[in-house]
């Protein structure tokens, strides 16, 4: 069974990440949300409609992009797809129009909207794609690892986009990805699922309170120092000269580390790592959700 | 229903279909040698050999070239785009999206057929040169028309149900490629069903293939006999609505239990 009791509700207009490692469910969660995939138990429903029953009619309030998948014709010129989706969805030709102008001016497409899609280059395509899923003004757009495969600046691009179409056209979005950057800009929300069962479901601010609570405290010393210690912090690592501290954010206080390596040791340089999303959501991946106690008895 | 998607789903086709050139020509031009081959193929078998009576040279010939003409039309098979569709897993896609999917295969078939069936005028002039056909008269010709188009649906629907065999083994080629070499010796393509001697004759008559070629064919040269086109084009009704309900049940399955490749 790919997926088993993952259960969760989206408010209109919320953005939320939709995370889990290869192989989670991810993709079978979205299937079903599209209708493509019928469950053998349990109940779907997006906007009111039972997705796999009213495909059709599902399929009007819906929007998807698929990072690893174009939806847009091959052979043609990238406009002579909208075009067709047009057609597809029955888009009235002055909200043709306007949508098109928008997405074109945003999405700078102008330069290639007459090229064929074979030629176009994964950033181009891309950008296309997104203008295709979302012609029709959705109300719900599936995201499947958008920026998959785009450098540092397309992917910034593709994230302002889908900042911006949730903000200024109210559209909820479901936002699957492995690059935890894209969730960590754009969502407030996050539902996490491993083997197909949900682990966690919450704000993002609550997690990385959760799983973030341990800092490193990274010290320079001025030669290398044997057995370092500091009172409240645990040695992750000693390589040379430098060592890292881990401690526990609600029971100690960064700045009082530091003095307190400053005045034990020769101490040319402190930086401090925060745990970023990245990190945490590795720890559940490899630890499981339990790995929260085995962190607290330590 | 609103039709424009799928008006646009045939246009786009055509002009997909449009922009191989190189291979269109040669189309033309292998099937203008066909046509000799088979006028000089007939014309010796008929040397050696006693005529049918229903079936005189010319009318053979007749009957030979204008098969090539409609396999031009009929071999183009619209439906290849669900296996690959299921094999690609872009058919998921295509179910989210509004439509009715099997209609848009059919349209794109269908503007992929427009385009070839623009081939057959100058096909056909081609082959006038080489080779004497009869001209039916103007009702027969719209009997076999009529025929014709019945026939398209017919092998419409044969095809679409052999490609959503996809649905259950992603791969159907060997299966597609028997029953197509089965139905171009069924369906009258090859040679006409009269030829069967005895009881075959009487099967394969029977089996829904005849209706592609064979009705509209023997429609054309006369050997089915004017009294008789309303029995003959009702039989081959029968089978198009058959297959139209048998390719919804499949749909219906099929469409259940979508599985997409990858991700």
């Amino acid at each position: 069974m790919a997926v088993d009791d993952v259960s969760f509700a989206l408010e209109p207009g919320e953005l939320v990440g939709y995370i889990g490692p290869n192989g989670a469910g991810k993709s079978t969660t979205i299937k079903m949300l599209t209708g493509i995939l019928v469950p053998t138990s349990g109940e779907v429903r997006v906007a009111g409609l039972v997705p796999w029953k009213q495909r059709k009619e599902n399929g009007r309030n819906i929007g998807v992009i698929f990072g690893q998948r174009s939806q847009l014709y091959w052979d043609l010129p990238l406009v002579e797809s909208f075009e067709l989706l047009r057609a597809i969805y029955g888009v009235p030709r002055d909200q043709y129009r306007r949508n098109l102008d928008e997405f074109v001016q945003i999405l700078d497409m102008g330069s290639f909207l007459r090229t064929p899609v074979r030629q176009l280059s994964l950033g181009q395509r891309m950008r296309g794609d997104f203008a295709a899923a979302l012609l029709h003004s959705p109300k719900i757009v599936y995201l499947d690892e958008p920026t998959i495969g785009l450098d540092v600046v397309a992917k910034e691009a593709i994230r302002e986009f889908i900042a911006r179409i949730n903000a200024e056209r109210g559209a909820t979005i479901v936002l699957t990805t492995h690059d935890l950057a894209d969730v960590e800009r754009l969502c407030r929300r996050i539902v996490l699922i491993d083997n197909g069962t949900l682990i966690y479901d919450g704000d993002i601010d609550r997690i990385k309170s959760e799983y973030g609570r341990f800092r490193t405290l990274v010290v320079r010393f001025c030669e290398p120092v044997e057995r370092p210690h500091l009172d409240g912090a645990a040695v992750a690592e000693v390589e040379g000269p430098i060592a890292r501290f881990r401690f526990d954010r609600n029971l100690q206080r960064a700045d009082l580390l530091v003095r307190q390596a400053s005045e034990r040791y020769r101490v040319e340089d402190v930086s401090l790592e925060e745990p970023d999303l990245e990190s945490i959501i590795r720890r559940i991946y490899v630890e499981g959700y339990g790995g929260r106690s085995k962190e607290d008895a330590s | 229903m609103n039709l424009a998607p799928y008006v646009e789903f045939a246009k786009k086709a055509f002009s997909r279909e449009a922009t191989y050139r190189i291979e269109v020509l040669m189309e033309i031009g292998s099937l203008v040698l066909r046509v000799y081959i088979l006028r000089a193929l007939w014309t010796a078998l008929y040397a050696q050999n006693a005529a049918p009576t229903n079936l005189p040279l010319h009318s053979m010939i007749t009957y030979a070239t204008i098969a090539m003409l409609m396999s031009l039309i009929l071999e183009v098979d619209g439906t290849r785009l669900i296996r690959e569709k299921i094999r690609e897993g872009t058919i998921a896609t295509d179910l989210m999206k509004p439509i009715s999917v099997p209609l848009y295969f059919f349209s794109d078939g269908f503007g992929q057929t427009l385009l070839h069936a623009l081939l057959v005028i100058p096909s056909l002039l081609c082959a006038l040169l080489l080779v004497h056909i009869d001209v039916a008269p103007p009702a027969t010709f719209a009997a076999f028309f009529l025929a014709f188009i019945i026939g398209y649906g017919v092998n419409f629907f044969l095809n679409f149900l052999m490609n959503c065999i996809a649905f259950w083994t992603l791969e159907t080629f060997a299966a597609q490629l028997i029953v197509r070499w089965v139905s171009d010796l069924l369906s009258g393509q090859v040679i006409p069903l009269t030829l069967f001697p005895g009881i075959l004759g009487r099967i394969v008559f029977a089996l829904p293939f005849a209706a592609i070629y064979s009705t509209p064919l023997l429609i054309y040269v006369g050997v089915i006999p004017p009294e008789q086109w309303a029995a003959s084009i009702l039989a081959q009704l029968l089978w198009l609505v058959l297959f139209a309900v048998l390719s919804s049940l499949v749909w219906r399955a099929a469409s259940n239990r979508v599985i997409v490749q990858g991700g």
